[in-house]
């Protein structure tokens, strides 16, 4: 049973005042860490605020017109999921999110069901920031449920193709893992529906896979594979062999037996065709004619070859820039379906040609750039859809202006900051999308045009300037950092430069830090670490190169296999991660990202490597973040990021000694649950033993130190990868940087704070909260139709936290609101879920009892917001009951006083009140209206009384219509009357929380005489004719027209209004 | 809306056994939970009053009714106005008087399915193959820190429902409806709790609806607080208003 049965130990718990002070080193002792999971804690909901404007890199693109007209479409998220579309993309939903990877190499679509769609995980375009995979899934039921189809170690998958005779064979062209040598890797086959596979072509060592595939739809069995040999390290990358003459395994073959067998193509064989070495190859097939073949090769001349006659010879074709620019990042053809001469190369622009590869022109028009994949409609190839690294784009007329996609928020950022304003911003850079500032809230949520973009290139870090709120600090890749007017967009770049004969050495990530010592002070990192005390005017360089300086890891000018590749991406030997410790000023922690661990107690005079303290760890591991802790000097946090050894694991290590010494705190001996590669460690900036770890695959939560961990999923935050956090010191927000899928923001984690073991092993227990403050109401915004993504606000109210240690599920849980004088004034429905739960309470007085009229009073149907003060929440299932103090207090931003604010709820209690009183008046005199009609249908042998009583009801409805708007037929009637003219002023007092003004509460005066004559000519009335009336009706012997003094209180307790629910219900019709 | 769901009773005091679960097994034990058949059967009527809370700021009164096999009618008021929805076995009908009127309109076919569902008395998971129902079993789930039986409903009238079960007491905690209205998918989230007994079978009376994955501003809350089986009801309450008996206007 589930029946609520500790209450009694919360309550006593707050009798005691002690609850969360109980021994958590016993509790923990006994194992009661064990209820520390996923549930506990994703009950802190996230909300993500995007965005969708700069969007993020779509790997893949796949559609389908259904038999209704309607286009569905499937976006694959270079790391942000599967989307899907049923509305030609008016809206999308996250179709894989709960999927335990969020990489997206390969859409197929059935042609024959087309809810049977394929995802090989993991994309193929690989470049430094690539995510991983983990196989291949289906689903059979349009994206609702999906099955892993196995494949667990393809890491990347480049293309999936499905033979259009039968569903069950499928090829999943697999070029394998990125960053280690993997036997699997080739193009792989099943024909029972993926719960089998054979590798059918693989290559001939252990760096070539399948890049590229290609599938006959009217032979099925005639297919074309490429092969790509290609291997990236932290410092390299090579598309081919190891330079461009170099022996390279990479090469185009073609199966006429469902691939079965295969042969190769080669000059030898196939005249045309160009000569080795190759490097990456796209090939397709065109779907109208398939004698007709395009293969774009990789080579010391690379270019477009076509071939007329099914692959057997080739010419070459087109070979401009845009055609052979960085292959391993650009190698996808699209053939129109219907014109086998008209087709696209995705590239650094779109480029598109109509005479079957001769001639290419740019059609990328508007769009961002960097494409990846093309979707042309087969029954409108004027219709195409294509994704880039800067998300979704249509076009209409054959793809020469593009209309964009504005409801994909898989943008892909690498850091976060947040800047101390009200409501505070945030910033950060994103892949190939630059750097921004975002608002956190904004009156109507957090649109697109609420994010603004502020530097260029690949973004990165991103910070306010502490000492100047004009400017504001931002990079693009290679340490490119300026700073910037947020008002003119102005730049000045200040990147520290080389000196005499010297190259620095920056990252692609490079990290720039601002210290929290001094506001005017910066660092950032290349071999050797920079400080500048004037905003970027001047440096100083306070270290010799921190780096191991390996010649052999700067050869970066050698890096791309057949054509050369040097874009900063591979650079290698630099400064990774800075941490000045918030303790001590001049303590500041290096990390590189060839494996040193540098710290400095002296302000850069003097420097050590740690690293060598830490015991287990390989040397030359990159260490992908150190950070200082804000309690204590001696002690940090770092994490190793082995993934460029094809090592997926995560390692967090801790040190309380300055680093002579190293705890382990998470290991793949020891994972503890966390899962990928970490990106960011983070204790938080209040309670010591919280720590953040933000990985490839999702953000984990220690409460103790890093002891147990939990991954975070509230808000169904996916497991994307998690590149950078932040916790707002003013908010208490943890705001989180995803490589994939935006920002998102956890409200307020002062809970999290105070999740003991000992709160953990209570049924139900109310947790802190961060202070309660009535943000300012207010309205924003635009209605911007639905093809926009808006990211929500913080809810709008006093959010009222709690602890349950299993899901709530028999019996009334309520909460209860008390104010100051222990008077009942609110009653939530409980939040049910098991851990944390949360409730919102908009912190509003009951609405006025409002008489029924001809239409809702729309100002009415909201009550008086309370008054700043001290309340009390009672959380209450039975008898049982807990209960703690609400102190709520007024918006800082607020231009008024609390005692504005009281005059304020106090003219609004007035005219509440008020609303009261014509409800009671309208209830005496609706109770007359009726009583008369009744009785005169009784009365129907005495026409002078039926007379009399059919002119009381006549005379009583009158005034009744003084009070109340009585046109129906819903138009606007115009017809307004005391109640209405008492919801227009109402509305004025209550919609601003200042006080009221003078002419407001002399028109509630004035509302009130008119309402007082009005209840004078019912006095009137009722002294005269209901009198009149009353005693013949007596004398006849029938019941006297009874005047209520008050409306009752409505059925069902709640607020049905007007005392009138039950009499007025749809009255007035039969029914059939 | 989809204030109710059916129908609960005793707790199983065990777990399902290891071996693979079948839909058919959970059905069972749900329908066990609720209170077994015999009581469900018993109630013939059923009256539920409470609140509806919407985007955590509107407040209204509730009343939901429902008779065997496939009738139920919703009400909300406002400021003493009743806002009505009713299926009456064979078409819905609904009356929005917020804005001034207060005649009763047909509802689309569409719009209707839900109501409909509603009104399915012991609800989609009972006797789903007489009623074209198709129920299969998805593995487990986790909703909240649940990890709940999750069960597809493919209702006869093309929607789906998904319908996850407390993996102890088997009773739905969550459901998930896929329904197309004017040729446009909609999905609804709908979260159960504060289950109570009416007349020995287990109603939910917290019920919390929306969009799936919308803001917290578009749920609707439904608190009940009274609920009464077998109260009498005529058929007509469920049936679409002939003809107003008064002109507009004259009331109230």
């Amino acid at each position: 049973m589930k029946h609520p049965t500790a209450f009694v130990a919360a309550a006593s718990a707050w009798a005691l005042g002690g609850w969360l002070v109980a021994d958590a080193a016993f509790a923990a002792d006994n194992g009661f860490w064990a209820r520390y999971d996923s549930g506990a804690i994703s009950g802190l909901g996230a909300r993500n605020i995007g965005s969708a404007t700069m969007s993020g890199r779509v790997s893949a693109v796949s559609a389908v017109r259904e038999k209704n007209g309607k286009v569905t479409i499937y976006v694959g998220a270079a790391s942000g999921g599967v989307w899907k579309s049923t509305d030609n993309g008016t809206t999308f939903k996250p179709v894989f999110d709960r999927q335990p990877v969020q990489s997206i190499g390969a859409i197929a679509i059935d042609p024959n069901h087309h809810d049977t769609v394929w995802v090989g995980t993991g994309e193929s375009w690989m470049r430094n920031s690539v995510s991983v995979g983990n196989g291949v899934y289906k689903t059979t039921d349009g994206g609702e449920t999906w099955q892993y189809m196995g494949l667990p170690d393809s890491e990347h998958v480049a293309k999936i193709a499905i033979d259009p005779r039968d569903g069950n064979t499928v090829y999943a062209c697999v070029p394998g893992k990125l960053w280690s040598d993997s036997p699997d890797r080739g193009l792989y086959k099943t024909s029972d529906g993926g719960r089998s596979w054979s590798l059918v072509l693989k290559g001939g060592n252990l760096s070539t896979g399948c890049s590229g595939l290609s599938l006959d739809p009217k032979n099925p069995n005639v297919l074309f594979a490429a092969m790509w040999d290609f291997r990236r390290k932290g410092w390299t990358f090579r598309s081919g062999g190891e330079s461009p003459t170099a022996k390279s395994d990479s090469g185009l073959f073609r199966s006429a037996d469902g691939g079965r067998t295969w042969t190769e193509i080669t000059p030898a064989a196939n005249s045309g065709f160009p000569e080795k070495p190759y490097g990456r190859i796209a090939v397709t097939i065109a779907p109208s004619n398939p004698e007709i073949v395009y293969a774009f090769v990789e080579s010391p001349h690379s270019a477009l070859f076509r071939s007329d006659d099914g692959g057997r010879t080739w010419s070459r074709r087109d070979n401009s820039q845009n055609m052979v620019w960085r292959p391993f990042y650009f190698a996808n053809l699209i053939v129109d379906p219907v014109d086998p001469d008209r087709l696209f190369k995705p590239d650094l622009t779109l480029i598109a040609s109509t005479d079957g590869g001769r001639t290419f022109s740019q059609v990328g028009g508007g769009a961002h750039g960097d494409f990846h994949d093309v979707w042309i409609d087969p029954a409108d190839p004027r219709y195409v859809i294509a994704g880039d690294d800067g998300g979704l784009w249509y076009s209409h007329d054959g793809g020469n202006k593009w209309w964009k996609a504005n409801n994909l928020p898989i943008s892909q950022f690498y850091h976060v900051s947040v800047d101390d304003d009200d409501p505070y911003h945030v910033y950060g850079g994103l892949q190939d999308n630059s750097d921004w500032v975002g608002d956190s809230e904004y009156p109507g949520g957090i649109t697109n045009s609420r994010w603004e973009n502020m530097f260029g290139g690949d973004g990165f870090w991103v910070f306010a300037d502490p000492s100047d709120k004009n400017y504001l600090y931002a990079e693009s890749q290679g340490g490119f950092l300026g700073r910037i007017n947020r008002h003119t967009h102005q730049i000045q770049l200040i990147q520290p430069q080389a000196g005499y004969r010297e190259k620095l050495r920056y990252n692609w990530n490079t990290p720039i830090a601002l210290s929290p010592h001094d506001p005017n002070a910066l660092y950032i990192g290349a071999q050797f670490l920079f400080k500048s005390d004037d905003h970027g005017r001047t440096w100083q360089r306070i270290s010799p190169d921190l780096t191991t300086n390996n010649p052999e890891q700067q050869k970066q000018e050698e890096s791309g296999g057949v054509t050369v590749d040097n874009s900063y991406a591979e650079m290698h030997d630099t400064i990774y991660s800075i941490s000045e410790s918030p303790k001590q000023a001049g303590l500041i922690w290096v990390g590189t990202d060839d494996g040193n661990l540098q710290l400095t107690r002296d302000g850069g005079r003097h420097w050590s490597n740690v690293v060598g303290n830490i015991p287990g760890l390989p040397r030359g591991e990159w260490v992908s973040w150190v950070q200082a802790s804000p309690f204590d000097a001696g002690t940090a946090y770092v994490a190793f990021d082995r993934h460029s050894y094809g090592d997926m694991r995560p390692y967090i290590y801790k040190t309380t000694d300055y680093g002579r010494s190293w705890s382990a705190l998470v290991t793949p001996g020891n994972d503890k649950g966390l899962r990928g590669f970490v990106h960011v460690i983070k204790p938080d900036i209040v309670d010591p033993n919280l720590l953040f770890a933000g990985t490839e695959f999702g953000l984990w939560i220690s409460p103790d130190d890093g002891g147990h961990w939990a991954r975070y999923k509230g808000g169904d935050f996916p497991e994307v990868p998690v590149r950078d956090l932040v916790v707002q010191p003013r908010t208490s927000d943890l705001v989180v940087a995803t490589h994939g899928r935006g920002i998102w923001i956890i409200d307020d984690i002062t809970p999290l704070r105070h999740l003991t073991p000992a709160v953990l092993d209570t049924d139900v227990a109310f947790l802190p909260t961060r202070p309660v403050v009535q943000r300012i109401e207010a309205f924003g915004g635009w209605p911007e139709g639905d093809a926009s993504f808006t990211g929500p606000n913080p809810p709008d109210g006093a959010v009222i936290t709690y602890y349950q240690k299993s899901r709530h599920l028999f019996g009334k849980l309520n909460l209860e609101i008390y104010d100051g004088n222990g008077r009942l004034i609110d009653t939530l429905p409980g939040n049910v879920r098991r851990g944390i739960a949360r409730v919102t309470w908009n912190m509003h007085m009951p609405p006025p009892r409002v008489p029924p009229a001809a239409a809702v009073a729309g100002n009415s149907t909201q009550g008086p917001r309370v008054v700043p003060g001290v309340y009390t929440v009672k959380l209450v299932s039975g008898d049982k009951s807990c209960e703690q103090k609400l102190d709520v207090g007024l918006d800082p931003r607020d231009p008024f006083t609390l005692a504005d604010r009281k005059a304020q709820f106090d003219a609004a209690m007035k005219v509440s009140d008020l609303f009261g009183r014509m409800t009671d008046l309208a209830y005496r005199i609706v109770a007359v209206r009726d009583g008369a009609q009744a009785r005169a249908a009784q009365v129907k042998d005495d026409p002078a009384l039926q007379k009399q009583l059919n002119a009381l009801s006549g005379n009583a409805d009158a005034i009744r219509k003084q009070i109340v708007a009585t046109k129906e037929g819903g138009a606007i009637t115009g017809e307004e009357r005391e109640r209405e003219y008492l919801d227009d002023v109402y509305g004025a007092i209550n919609g601003y929380e200042g006080a009221p003004t003078d002419y407001q509460l002399a028109r509630v005066d004035a509302i009130a005489r008119e309402m007082g004559d009005t209840a004078d000519a019912f006095e009137k009335l009722r002294n005269g004719d209901l009198a009149r009336v009353n005693a013949a009706l007596k004398a006849k012997g029938l019941q006297e027209i009874a005047v209520p003094d008050k409306a009752p209180a409505d059925d069902g307790g709640a607020p049905g209004g007007g005392g009138m629910r039950g009499r007025d219900r749809d009255a007035g019709f039969e029914r059939e | 809306m989809h204030a109710r769901m059916g129908l609960f009773a005793v707790l199983l005091g065990f777990a399902l056994s290891a071996h693979a679960v079948t839909a058919d097994e959970l059905v069972a034990k749900n329908i066990a939970a609720r209170g077994g058949m015999e009581k469900m059967a018993a109630i013939k009527t059923l009256r539920m009053q409470g609140q509806l809370i919407f985007g955590g700021n509107f407040k209204l009164a509730y009343t939901q009714l429902l008779k065997r096999p496939d009738k139920v009618r919703e009400e909300a008021s406002l400021q003493g106005l009743t806002q009505v929805q009713a299926w009456d076995g064979h078409r819905g009908w609904s009356i929005q008087p917020f804005g001034g009127r207060r005649d009763p309109v047909p509802m689309s076919a569409d719009e209707a399915k839900a109501l409909a569902e509603e009104a399915d008395f012991d609800g989609a998971l009972v006797d789903a193959k007489a009623k074209g129902n198709v129920v299969t079993y998805l593995g487990t789930e986790d909703v909240d820190g649940t990890n709940a039986y999750k069960l597809q409903v493919k209702l006869k009238d093309g929607n789906t429902l998904v319908v996850y079960l407390d993996p102890d007491a088997y009773l739905p905690i969550r459901e998930i409806a896929q329904r197309t209205v004017n040729g446009v998918q909609q999905v609804t989230q709908t979260d159960y709790g504060d289950y109570e007994r009416v007349d020995g079978v287990y109603f939910p009376f917290a019920v919390s609806s929306g969009p799936k994955g919308g803001t917290p501003d578009s749920r609707m809350q439904v608190s009940i607080d009274k609920a009464e089986a077998n109260v009498p009801v005529e058929d007509a309450v469920f049936a679409f208003p002939a003809r107003a008996a008064t002109k507009q206007g004259s009331k109230p």
